[in-house]
């Protein structure tokens, strides 16, 4: 739009300097959106003129990363935004992991099923289980350390202890695998009895995992667990001619002790050093 | 940032087409207006600096969906207010009234009453603050009912029997 009608410098120096009633500001505005030559003048003439600092702001949030799909949800469900990121940079708590995970217990799960009746019935069922409980741990086992964390560095020297950032990581990695542990129980033949098999040990495994975080690396701790619990499986079932001996109850009972004692070391190093380092 | 002559719906098309440099050229153009009338509309600097970000992001953002049915001033702008109404909806309200009652008419300023107003300019100015401040912001702004009790930090019931009143006076005025 062109118009030949122009407001007067004077009139738009007193409205840049914000000193003209409301009445006429409000003319010379909808003559403003209509007409470069009066807004140069208003731009040369403001006394505020937009800083560098804005367009470098703009400029710094075009620049900023984009939120990706689980980061986006977790802010979603109203996680804070630092503990948003450091989730969503979690190695195991990509979809890819997800996706790993769901595969191995489902085509385990899927055996199990396949093989109900026949004589290697109670193999798959034994593999399952065993899969089953050592997918937290090597969860736990990715989520955090040199050479697996992309963000290990940054992690490293964030004022924020490295084993809080464990456990946020860890809790989450958990329930992850919990979940989908479940589900894929759900194809198990009984699986009513089969979720309750795996649940203590990997609840065990996990948390032995983390308590003993504090000696060695995650991932170091994590393999020793995880041997450990091989060995356990494997011996129990040679030694006493069952192979699902591992999962009976005297072995449970033995996690449930595994739960209560790797609790008590943790909340005595949280309590330790909570207060110590800004967190 | 580098001056260019393209008109400003070809700046739009640029910036659809991810050129920041664009953007630049738009900020430059339209950044110094929006911070002057949205200053008149919010008292805290650094309300108006996030707004005016906000705005140029949403306008990065919303270039592709930009159609020129209209001036890109008023689009802007358009962004501008609303952003500000919604950044007024999560802080207390900082606005500032509509403050001055006392009108000063210098000779050239009148000019300009005659050509754009007439006898509306002189109604609206009698008009008190509180009735003017609502026909500026639902009438002249353009906001909703609801846009212009946040902007102004008034109930919406406040503004709707305001608007009326406002209206029934020019009416009179202007009869």
């Amino acid at each position: 739009m062109t118009t030949t009608w122009h407001a007067d410098p004077a009139l738009i120096a007193s409205y840049a300097a914000d000193d003209l009633d409301d009445v006429r500001a409000s003319s010379l505005e909808a003559h403003l959106l209509s007409c470069d030559r009066c807004r140069q003048i208003l731009a040369s003439t403001a006394p505020r003129d937009p800083s560098d600092a804005t367009w470098r702001g703009i400029e710094r949030a075009l620049d900023a990363p984009h939120a990706g799909l689980v980061e986006r949800s977790l802010l979603h469900l109203g996680v804070r935004e630092h503990i948003a990121r450091l989730l969503a940079a979690t190695p195991s708590l990509r979809l890819s992991w997800f996706f790993a995970e769901a595969l191995a217990l489902g085509s385990a799960a899927v055996a199990a099923t396949r093989t109900a009746g026949t004589d290697m019935a109670v193999p798959t069922l034994f593999l399952f289980l065993v899969l089953a409980a050592l997918t937290p741990v090597a969860g736990v086992a990715a989520a955090f350390g040199p050479g697996i964390d992309p963000a290990y560095e940054i992690g490293v020297a964030a004022p924020m202890r490295g084993d809080r950032l464990l456990f946020i990581r860890a809790a989450a990695v958990l329930s992850t695998s919990l979940v989908i542990a479940s589900v894929a129980s759900l194809a198990l033949p009984g699986f009513d009895r089969s979720i309750a098999l795996w649940l203590l040990p990997a609840l065990g495994l996990t948390l032995a995992t983390l308590a003993l975080a504090a000696w060695m690396r995650p991932i170091v701790a994590a393999c020793a667990v995880g041997l450990a619990w091989l060995l356990i499986a494997a011996i129990g079932s040679v030694a006493t001619a069952d192979p699902l001996a591992a999962f009976h109850l005297v072995a449970q009972l033995a996690y449930a002790g595994v739960i209560a004692g790797s609790s008590l070391v943790l909340i005595r190093r949280y309590a330790a050093t909570e207060g110590r380092i800004p967190s | 940032m580098t001056v260019r002559d393209d008109g400003d719906d070809a700046l739009i098309t640029a910036v659809a087409g991810g050129d920041r440099e664009a953007l630049a050229e738009l900020y430059r153009r339209h950044a110094p207006w929006l911070v002057v009338r949205l200053s008149r509309r919010c008292a805290d600097p650094g309300l108006v600096e996030e707004v005016v970000q906000d705005t140029f992001l949403a306008v990065w953002r919303g270039a592709p969906r930009y159609r020129a049915t209209g001036e890109v001033p008023a689009w802007i702008w358009g962004i501008g207010i609303r952003r500000l109404v919604s950044r007024l909806r999560q802080r207390p309200a900082v606005f500032r009234w509509w403050r001055r009652d006392d009108v000063m008419v210098s000779a050239e300023d009148e000019v300009l009453i005659g050509v754009e107003h007439g006898d509306l300019g002189a109604a609206l100015n009698n008009l008190s603050p509180e009735l003017r401040a609502v026909v500026q912001a639902t009438v002249l702004d353009g906001l909703t009912t609801k846009e212009a009790a946040t902007l102004l930090g008034i109930p919406q019931g406040t503004v709707k029997t305001r608007a009326a009143r406002a209206r029934r006076e020019l009416r009179e005025a202007l009869a």
